[in-house]
This record gives C-alpha cells, structure tokens and sequence, in this order.
C-alpha cells in the first residue's frame, strides 16, 4: 500500500473495494460518495476495474432478472417427481434386461451346439426326402439319431418356458 | 429382445419402487418449492450470462434442479445449499461446454423480454452496453465468466464462489483479480 491509501503495483486487492462495491450497490456511486472515495477509485486502479466490471455486470443481472421466465415451482416439482419415479422404474428393469440378453444368448448357442451334432442325421433326412434322393441309403438308423431328435424336441418345448421362468420375478 | 406382459404383481412392485424414488428425493414438495421460489431466478441468470443462450440456460435449469433433488446430501445451511446447486448448475454447463454447444454468444436483447426497458431507460444505450458486456465476456474463460458474475451479480464471498466452483478458497482471490483485470480491459476500462 502506498501513502495515498492506494495499493501497489502488485496488489491483486484493495482494502476499499468493499466501500466500492457498496456504494455500487446501494447506487450512490458515482454522483451521491463522499470526495474521499471519489479520489481514491480515481488513483486506484483495482477500484477502477471493481467500478467497470460490477456495474457492468449489476446492470445485466437486472435485465437478466427481468427476463427470467422459469417454470413455477409446482411444475418444476411435478417434472422432478416423474422423472424419479421413471429413472427408478428403468434402474429396476436393468437386471430383467441383462438375464434376457444372457438367456437369448444361452439359447441361440444351445442350439448351434444341438444343429452341430444333428447335422449328419439330418442331412440324412434331407437326402431321404429330395426329389431323386435314395431313400434305400438312407439312414435312420444311426445310434445318435433318436436322442438328438428327442433333445432338439425337447429345446424347442423347453427354451420359451426357461426364457419365461429368468424374465419372472423371483 | 423378448418382451412380456406386466403381470399386476409386475405392477405393484414398479409402484412400490417409484414411490420409494420419489421419497428418498433431497426434500418434500413444500420445502423445495419455497427453496425453487428463492433461488430459481438467480440460476436461470446466471446459466443464461455463462453460456450466453436462453434455450440452454432453461434446459440445464431443470436439470440442476432435479440432479438437486436427487442427490443425497445434507446441508448445515440455507447457503451450501444454494451453492451446492450452483455447483450442479456450473458443472452441467461445463459439460455442454466440452460437448461443443458451449461456444458463448452475444445475446441479443430481448424487446419483448417481459419487463425489458419498462421504465422508459434508452433502449439502444442498454442494448450496446449489454452486447458489449456480452462481448466481453465471450472473450473470457468459462471459469473466469462463472467467478465474476458470482462475485459481482450474486455478491458471493470467495467461500462461497470457492464453494460453488469446486475451487479451493485460496486460489479465488488471484483468479479474481485476473478475471476482473481481463474483463476491464475487454469492456476499454483501465487495467
């Protein structure tokens, strides 16, 4: 601070900015503050930058204010307990889809896995019955045959019911 | 994906957890909608003035409000409170920043704007000290538009500012000053 009240150089604040601001505030700066503080803003740089920039901005907060059209407090409310109650809602249906996903990808490669040792039965069968196939050659009577045909019966009885029971609650 | 249909206990479970949602909110409805009343007005200005767009400063007025009420908090005051929302508020705009709708306009003034230029004032006197303004502050840092109009439209205390910004309260008073240094400067004021 030098002897004139006024800070230094590197000052970065002003012990009278809090006269400043006030006198901005209750509008008295610039014409109704005493000559002492009048004199001081005038040799003091941060004071000055203090006047520019808050009366600017004061200015514009009130216009700001004014044009302020914010929803009323009871909408406001009633949007904020809808959206609760759906993000909830979603949060809780998180898991359900997650065991759907598991259960459609369980299912899809239970079957690949079933189609993949089928295959030579079943290319049988479709050899039997094309146009021009040799039934005669054709094989039925493969060992694996029988109980393939019977898990892929059972899969595709069985795979919606196991789908119905993972979505239910429980 | 499969799908079902909701079976009445589906129902009544769905219920049971949206009304638990809705009760664990920050507040009950009196309460919050005398704190709306209080500060709403404030967070629309200072969302508008940040970002420098009306429509935005609307969006993130809801959601700074309902991220408010969400939030599992305890306030000693009446002003973390307020400051806790302001932080929401400043950390969505950031986040629109980043996203690359941030990028701050000069606003036009609004001549319809309910109350503008009421009382008779000169309206093209306001309208080039408010773009100025404007200008100005597109010249800054979203940071250094946030401080100084908590500073100076809010009269916040560096705790507050501190507070609100996510900052620690020993860096406001030089970031302050180099804002408000800038922003003189940008505005023709002696820096």
């Amino acid at each position: 601070m030098n002897p004139r009240g006024a800070p230094a150089p590197l000052d970065i604040e002003c012990p009278r900015e809090s006269d400043v601001l006030d006198a901005l505030a209750s509008s008295r700066w610039p014409h109704r503050v005493d000559a002492e503080l009048s004199n001081h803003v005038a040799s003091c740089a941060i004071c000055r930058d203090v006047i520019t920039v808050a009366a600017a901005i004061q200015a514009d907060h009130d216009d700001a204010w004014r044009e302020a059209n914010v929803p009323s407090s009871g909408q406001m409310w009633w949007r904020a307990e809808m959206r609760a109650r759906q993000d909830a809602i979603r949060h809780a249906a998180r898991p359900v889809n997650v065991a759907q996903g598991v259960a459609a990808v369980f299912a899809l490669a239970l079957a690949g896995v079933a189609a993949w040792f089928a295959w030579p039965s079943l290319h049988s069968l479709f050899s039997a019955i094309a146009p021009g196939g040799d039934a005669q050659t054709t094989t039925f009577a493969s060992p694996l045959f029988i109980p393939i045909a019977i898990a892929m019966g059972a899969f595709l009885v069985l795979a919606p019911v196991a789908i119905y029971f993972v979505m239910s609650e429980k | 994906m499969f799908s079902r249909e909701l079976t009445v206990s589906d129902l009544e479970r769905l219920d049971r957890i949206a009304t638990a949602a809705v009760e664990a909110l920050q507040m009950d409805e009196d309460t919050f909608r005398a704190f709306y009343d209080r500060t709403a007005r404030q967070v629309w200005a200072y969302l508008a003035r940040i970002t420098g767009d009306r429509s935005l400063a609307d969006d993130l007025l809801q959601e700074s409000y309902y991220r408010f009420l969400r939030a599992e908090r305890a306030f000693a005051s009446e002003s973390h409170r307020r400051n806790y929302l302001f932080r929401i508020a400043t950390n969505l705009a950031h986040d629109r920043h980043r996203r690359g709708r941030g990028v701050i306009n000069v606003p036009v003034p609004d001549e319809n704007a309910p109350g503008a230029l009421a009382d008779g004032r000169d309206l093209a006197a306001e309208t080039a000290q408010r773009t100025d303004l404007a200008r100005a502050m597109a010249t800054l840092k979203p940071r250094e538009r946030e401080m100084l109009w908590l500073a100076y439209a809010q009269g916040s205390s560096h705790e507050e500012i501190a507070e609100s910004l996510g900052l620690r309260k020993s860096s406001i008073k030089i970031l302050l000053f180099r804002a408000r240094r800038r922003l003189a400067a940008a505005l023709g004021g002696q820096s």
